[in-house]
C-alpha cells in the first residue's frame, strides 16, 4: 500500500493505493473503494490486452524513457529485484519483479521512450 | 495447603484482537504468553507478538477455538500457569474452567459454579430475585385460559407479546397492544403453537419497543468484594451484534446510575463473582428491566477502561493471581466520554455481506485519546471461518459531542484496503440526528439504515469529483511490481515473506 500526497481544489490529502492482480484499491477523505485494474496497452500498441495483472510483466508505472536494464535474457531475477531503471519527470524509478523467475524476452531499449503501461520485460517463472 | 498463585505464563485460548489485548497486558505484567490458536491463525498480529505459540487445530472453531481437550492440551504442552479465555468460544464454559483447574491451571475468569448459576435460566431468575433486580413483567403461568391470560396482559401493560412456549427464534410471537385485541391474538397464538410447534402453551412478556441496551461493569476481587465500574450503552446493533458502543450512556441519572449499579452489585455477590462480569439490562421510560449475565470479558470494555482509567484484563490477571484488590467502589469516578466502534469486514454497500480477503495494507491514525485493537495486518488473510470483526477504534474526548467528532475524524483518517469494511456505515451512524442526540433505541438500525448503505441514494453518494480526480491521478502513480514491496503499517521486518501473495512452490 503506497501513500499518495494529492492536491483537489486547493486541498491538500494523503490518499492511499495498492494494488494485487486484478483489483486495485484507493483511499482519499475517507473514502475507500476498489476499482479492476485497468488492462493497459503494449508498447506499439500491438498484442492483445491482458485482464489480469501479470506477475511476470514488468511495466512501465508511467510514460518515461528507459536508463538502464539490469538483466540480460536468460539471467535469473529474484522476488523484489531491480530489472529496469527508468527516468520521468526529472527522478530516476527502479522497477522491481514482482516474482522469481528468469526473464524471457525483453521488450524495450535503452534511451527508448515508453507510455505508461507499456510492457517493458518479460520473465518465465521458476517452479 | 495454598496452590502457588504466580503466573509465569498464560495461555491465550482465543484470536484476534482479543488475543493482542491479552498479550499487551501480559508483556506489562512480565508474564510471558502460549497462544493457541487453529491452522488458519498462523499469519495474524497476535502468532507474531506471542512468545510462544501451540497450534491446537484446524480453522474450524468446533475443531479448535470450542474444543475444551484440544485447549487444555494446548495450554499444557505451551507450559502455562493460567488461561484466559477472552471472549466468545470457552469463555462462558463452566466444562472448561473445571478442564482447566483440573489440569492444574488457574483460570483467569469467575468460577465455574458463578458460570454455571448465570448461564442457567432458572437459576439465573432466581439470582435475580434474590438481588432484588427487576426483570423484564410476564406471565409464565400455567393458567392458559384466555381470561386469565388477558388479565395478566393487562397487569403487565400494554404492548405485550405473546410467544408460543414451544416456539423460538422469534417465531411464534405477535404484539398486542390493547386489551381490545387481546382475546383474539392470544387465541390464534394458541392455535398456532399447536399447529407450528405442538403445544398450545403461551407466555406473556412486556414488549419493549424502545428500550436501550445498558449494561454494568462489574468486578469481583477474590476477597469477595464487588464494585461496579459505571455502565455502557449498546444500543447500536443489528440483529443483536453490536455494533458502537459508549461509556457513559447519555441517558442514565446519576440515580439510575446508582441503582442500576448496586442492582447489578448485589447480583454478582449473589452468585459469588470473581473477575470482571457483565449485567446486562433494557432501559425504558425510565425503567430497567434484568437482562442477562454474562460471565466474562465483553468487547467493549476499552470504553469503560478509558473513562475510568482502569485496565480490566491487568485486574483479571492479578486477581487470578490472589494479587489484586478491586478498585474502592468510591474511587471509581468517570471522566470524559468514550465510544468503541467495531470494524467489522462487510460491505456495507451490500447490505453487509462479508468481505473475505487478505489486506493489502491498513494505516490506523495515531493521536492523543484514540485507541486501535487490532488483529490482522496487511499481508494476513481475513477468513470465512470465524467473526467478522477485525479491529475496534476506540476515543476518548472531554465530552460525547467531542467523542463523536472525534470518532469521525479518525474514520475518515483509517485505511482498511484488500477487505470491504463498514467504516462508511459507521460514519452514516454517527452522524445520524438520533445517534448525536442520544435518543437511540435498540431499534435504531433497523429503524433507519434497514440495508445498511445499499440504497442507490448511499450508492450515489459514494463517489465524487475527488475520488475521480485521485483514482486517475493514482493511476499514474503507481510503480506496478514493486506493490509488494514492505507494507505498510508492519512492525516486524521479516514478515516479508507472508506479504507476497505469491507464494511460488
Amino acid at each position: 500500500m503506497q501513500a499518495i500526497e494529492f492536491e483537489f481544489e486547493g486541498r491538500r490529502y494523503k490518499g492511499f493505493v495498492a494494488s494485487q492482480g486484478s483489483e486495485t484499491w484507493y483511499h482519499v477523505d475517507g473514502r475507500t473503494w476498489k476499482e479492476a485494474t485497468s488492462t493497459r496497452r503494449r508498447v506499439g500498441g500491438q498484442g492483445k490486452a491482458s485482464a489480469l495483472e501479470d506477475p511476470r510483466v514488468v511495466k512501465a508505472p508511467m510514460p518515461g524513457k528507459i536508463v538502464k536494464l539490469m538483466k540480460a535474457v536468460g539471467a535469473e531475477v529474484g522476488a523484489g529485484e531491480v530489472v529496469v531503471v527508468m527516468e520521468a519527470m526529472k527522478m530516476e524509478y527502479t522497477l522491481k519483479s514482482a516474482a522469481e523467475g528468469r526473464v524471457a524476452e525483453i521488450l524495450c531499449a535503452v534511451g527508448e521512450q515508453v507510455s505508461l503501461g507499456a510492457e517493458l520485460v518479460r520473465l518465465e517463472v521458476v517452479v | 495447603m495454598t496452590k502457588d498463585r504466580r503466573i509465569q505464563k498464560l495461555a491465550i485460548a482465543n484470536r484476534g484482537e482479543v488475543a493482542v489485548r491479552i498479550i499487551h497486558a501480559c508483556r506489562e505484567l512480565g508474564i510471558r504468553s502460549v497462544l493457541l490458536h487453529s491452522e488458519a491463525d498462523q499469519a495474524t498480529r497476535a502468532w507474531r507478538m506471542a512468545d510462544e505459540r501451540v497450534c491446537i487445530g484446524p480453522a474450524a472453531s468446533a475443531e479448535s477455538y470450542l474444543n475444551v481437550e484440544a485447549c487444555v492440551r494446548g495450554a499444557r504442552a505451551g507450559g502455562a500457569d493460567a488461561v484466559h479465555p477472552g471472549f466468545g468460544f470457552l469463555s462462558e464454559n463452566a466444562g472448561f474452567a473445571r478442564a482447566v483447574i483440573d489440569a492444574g491451571m488457574i483460570w483467569v475468569g469467575p468460577p465455574a459454579d458463578a458460570i454455571e448459576a448465570a448461564g442457567d435460566k432458572i437459576s439465573a431468575k432466581k439470582l435475580v430475585a434474590d438481588a432484588q433486580a427487576p426483570t423484564v413483567p410476564g406471565y409464565m403461568g400455567e393458567d392458559q385460559r384466555i381470561d386469565t391470560l388477558v388479565e395478566e396482559a393487562a397487569r403487565i401493560g400494554f404492548p405485550v407479546i405473546v410467544k408460543a412456549a414451544a416456539g423460538g427464534g422469534g417465531r411464534g410471537m405477535k404484539v398486542i397492544r390493547s386489551r381490545a385485541e387481546a382475546p383474539e391474538l392470544i387465541a390464534s397464538a394458541q392455535r398456532e403453537g399447536q399447529a407450528a410447534f405442538g403445544s398450545p402453551v403461551v407466555f406473556l412478556e412486556k414488549y419493549l419497543d424502545r428500550a436501550k441496551h445498558i449494561e454494568v461493569q462489574v468486578f469481583g476481587d477474590f476477597t469477595g468484594q464487588v464494585s461496579y465500574l459505571m455502565e455502557r450503552e449498546c444500543s447500536v446493533q443489528r440483529r443483536h451484534q453490536k455494533i458502537i458502543e459508549e461509556a457513559l450512556s447519555p441517558s442514565l441519572t446519576p440515580e439510575l446510575r446508582r441503582a442500576m449499579g448496586e442492582a447489578a452489585v448485589r447480583l454478582a455477590e449473589k452468585a459469588n463473582y470473581e473477575s470482571a462480569g457483565t449485567v446486562e439490562f433494557l432501559l425504558q421510560d425510565e425503567k430497567f428491566y434484568f437482562l442477562e449475565m454474562n460471565t466474562r470479558l465483553q468487547v467493549e470494555h476499552p470504553v469503560t477502561e478509558m473513562v475510568l482509567g482502569v485496565d480490566l484484563v491487568k485486574a483479571q490477571i492479578l486477581n487470578a493471581a490472589r494479587a489484586f484488590q478491586v478498585w474502592p467502589q468510591e474511587s471509581l469516578v468517570a471522566r470524559g466520554h468514550a465510544i468503541e466502534c467495531r470494524i467489522y469486514a462487510e460491505d456495507a454497500y451490500a447490505g453487509g455481506l462479508p468481505s473475505t480477503g487478505r489486506l493489502l495494507g491498513t494505516h490506523w491514525p495515531e493521536g492523543p485519546g484514540r485507541r486501535f485493537e487490532v488483529g490482522v495486518e496487511a499481508g494476513d488473510e481475513v477468513t470465512p471461518f470465524y467473526d467478522p470483526m477485525i479491529a475496534k477504534v476506540i476515543v476518548w474526548d472531554e465530552s460525547r459531542l467531542r467523542a463523536i467528532r472525534k470518532m469521525q475524524s479518525v474514520l475518515t483518517e483509517s485505511v482498511v484496503m484488500g477487505v470491504e469494511t463498514n467504516i462508511p456505515f459507521l460514519k452514516e451512524m454517527l452522524a445520524h440526528p438520533e445517534f448525536t442526540e442520544g435518543r437511540m433505541t435498540t431499534q435504531f438500525v433497523g429503524q433507519h439504515f434497514p440495508e445498511g448503505l445499499a440504497s442507490a441514494d448511499h450508492q450515489a453518494r459514494r463517489h465524487n469529483e475527488l475520488t475521480r480526480a485521485f483514482a486517475s491521478f493514482a493511476k499514474t502513480k503507481i510503480s506496478r511490481g514493486a506493490t509488494t514491496g514492505s507494507p505498510m503499517g508492519s512492525e516486524d521486518p521479516t514478515r516479508a515473506v507472508w506479504s507476497s501473495p505469491w507464494r511460488l512452490m
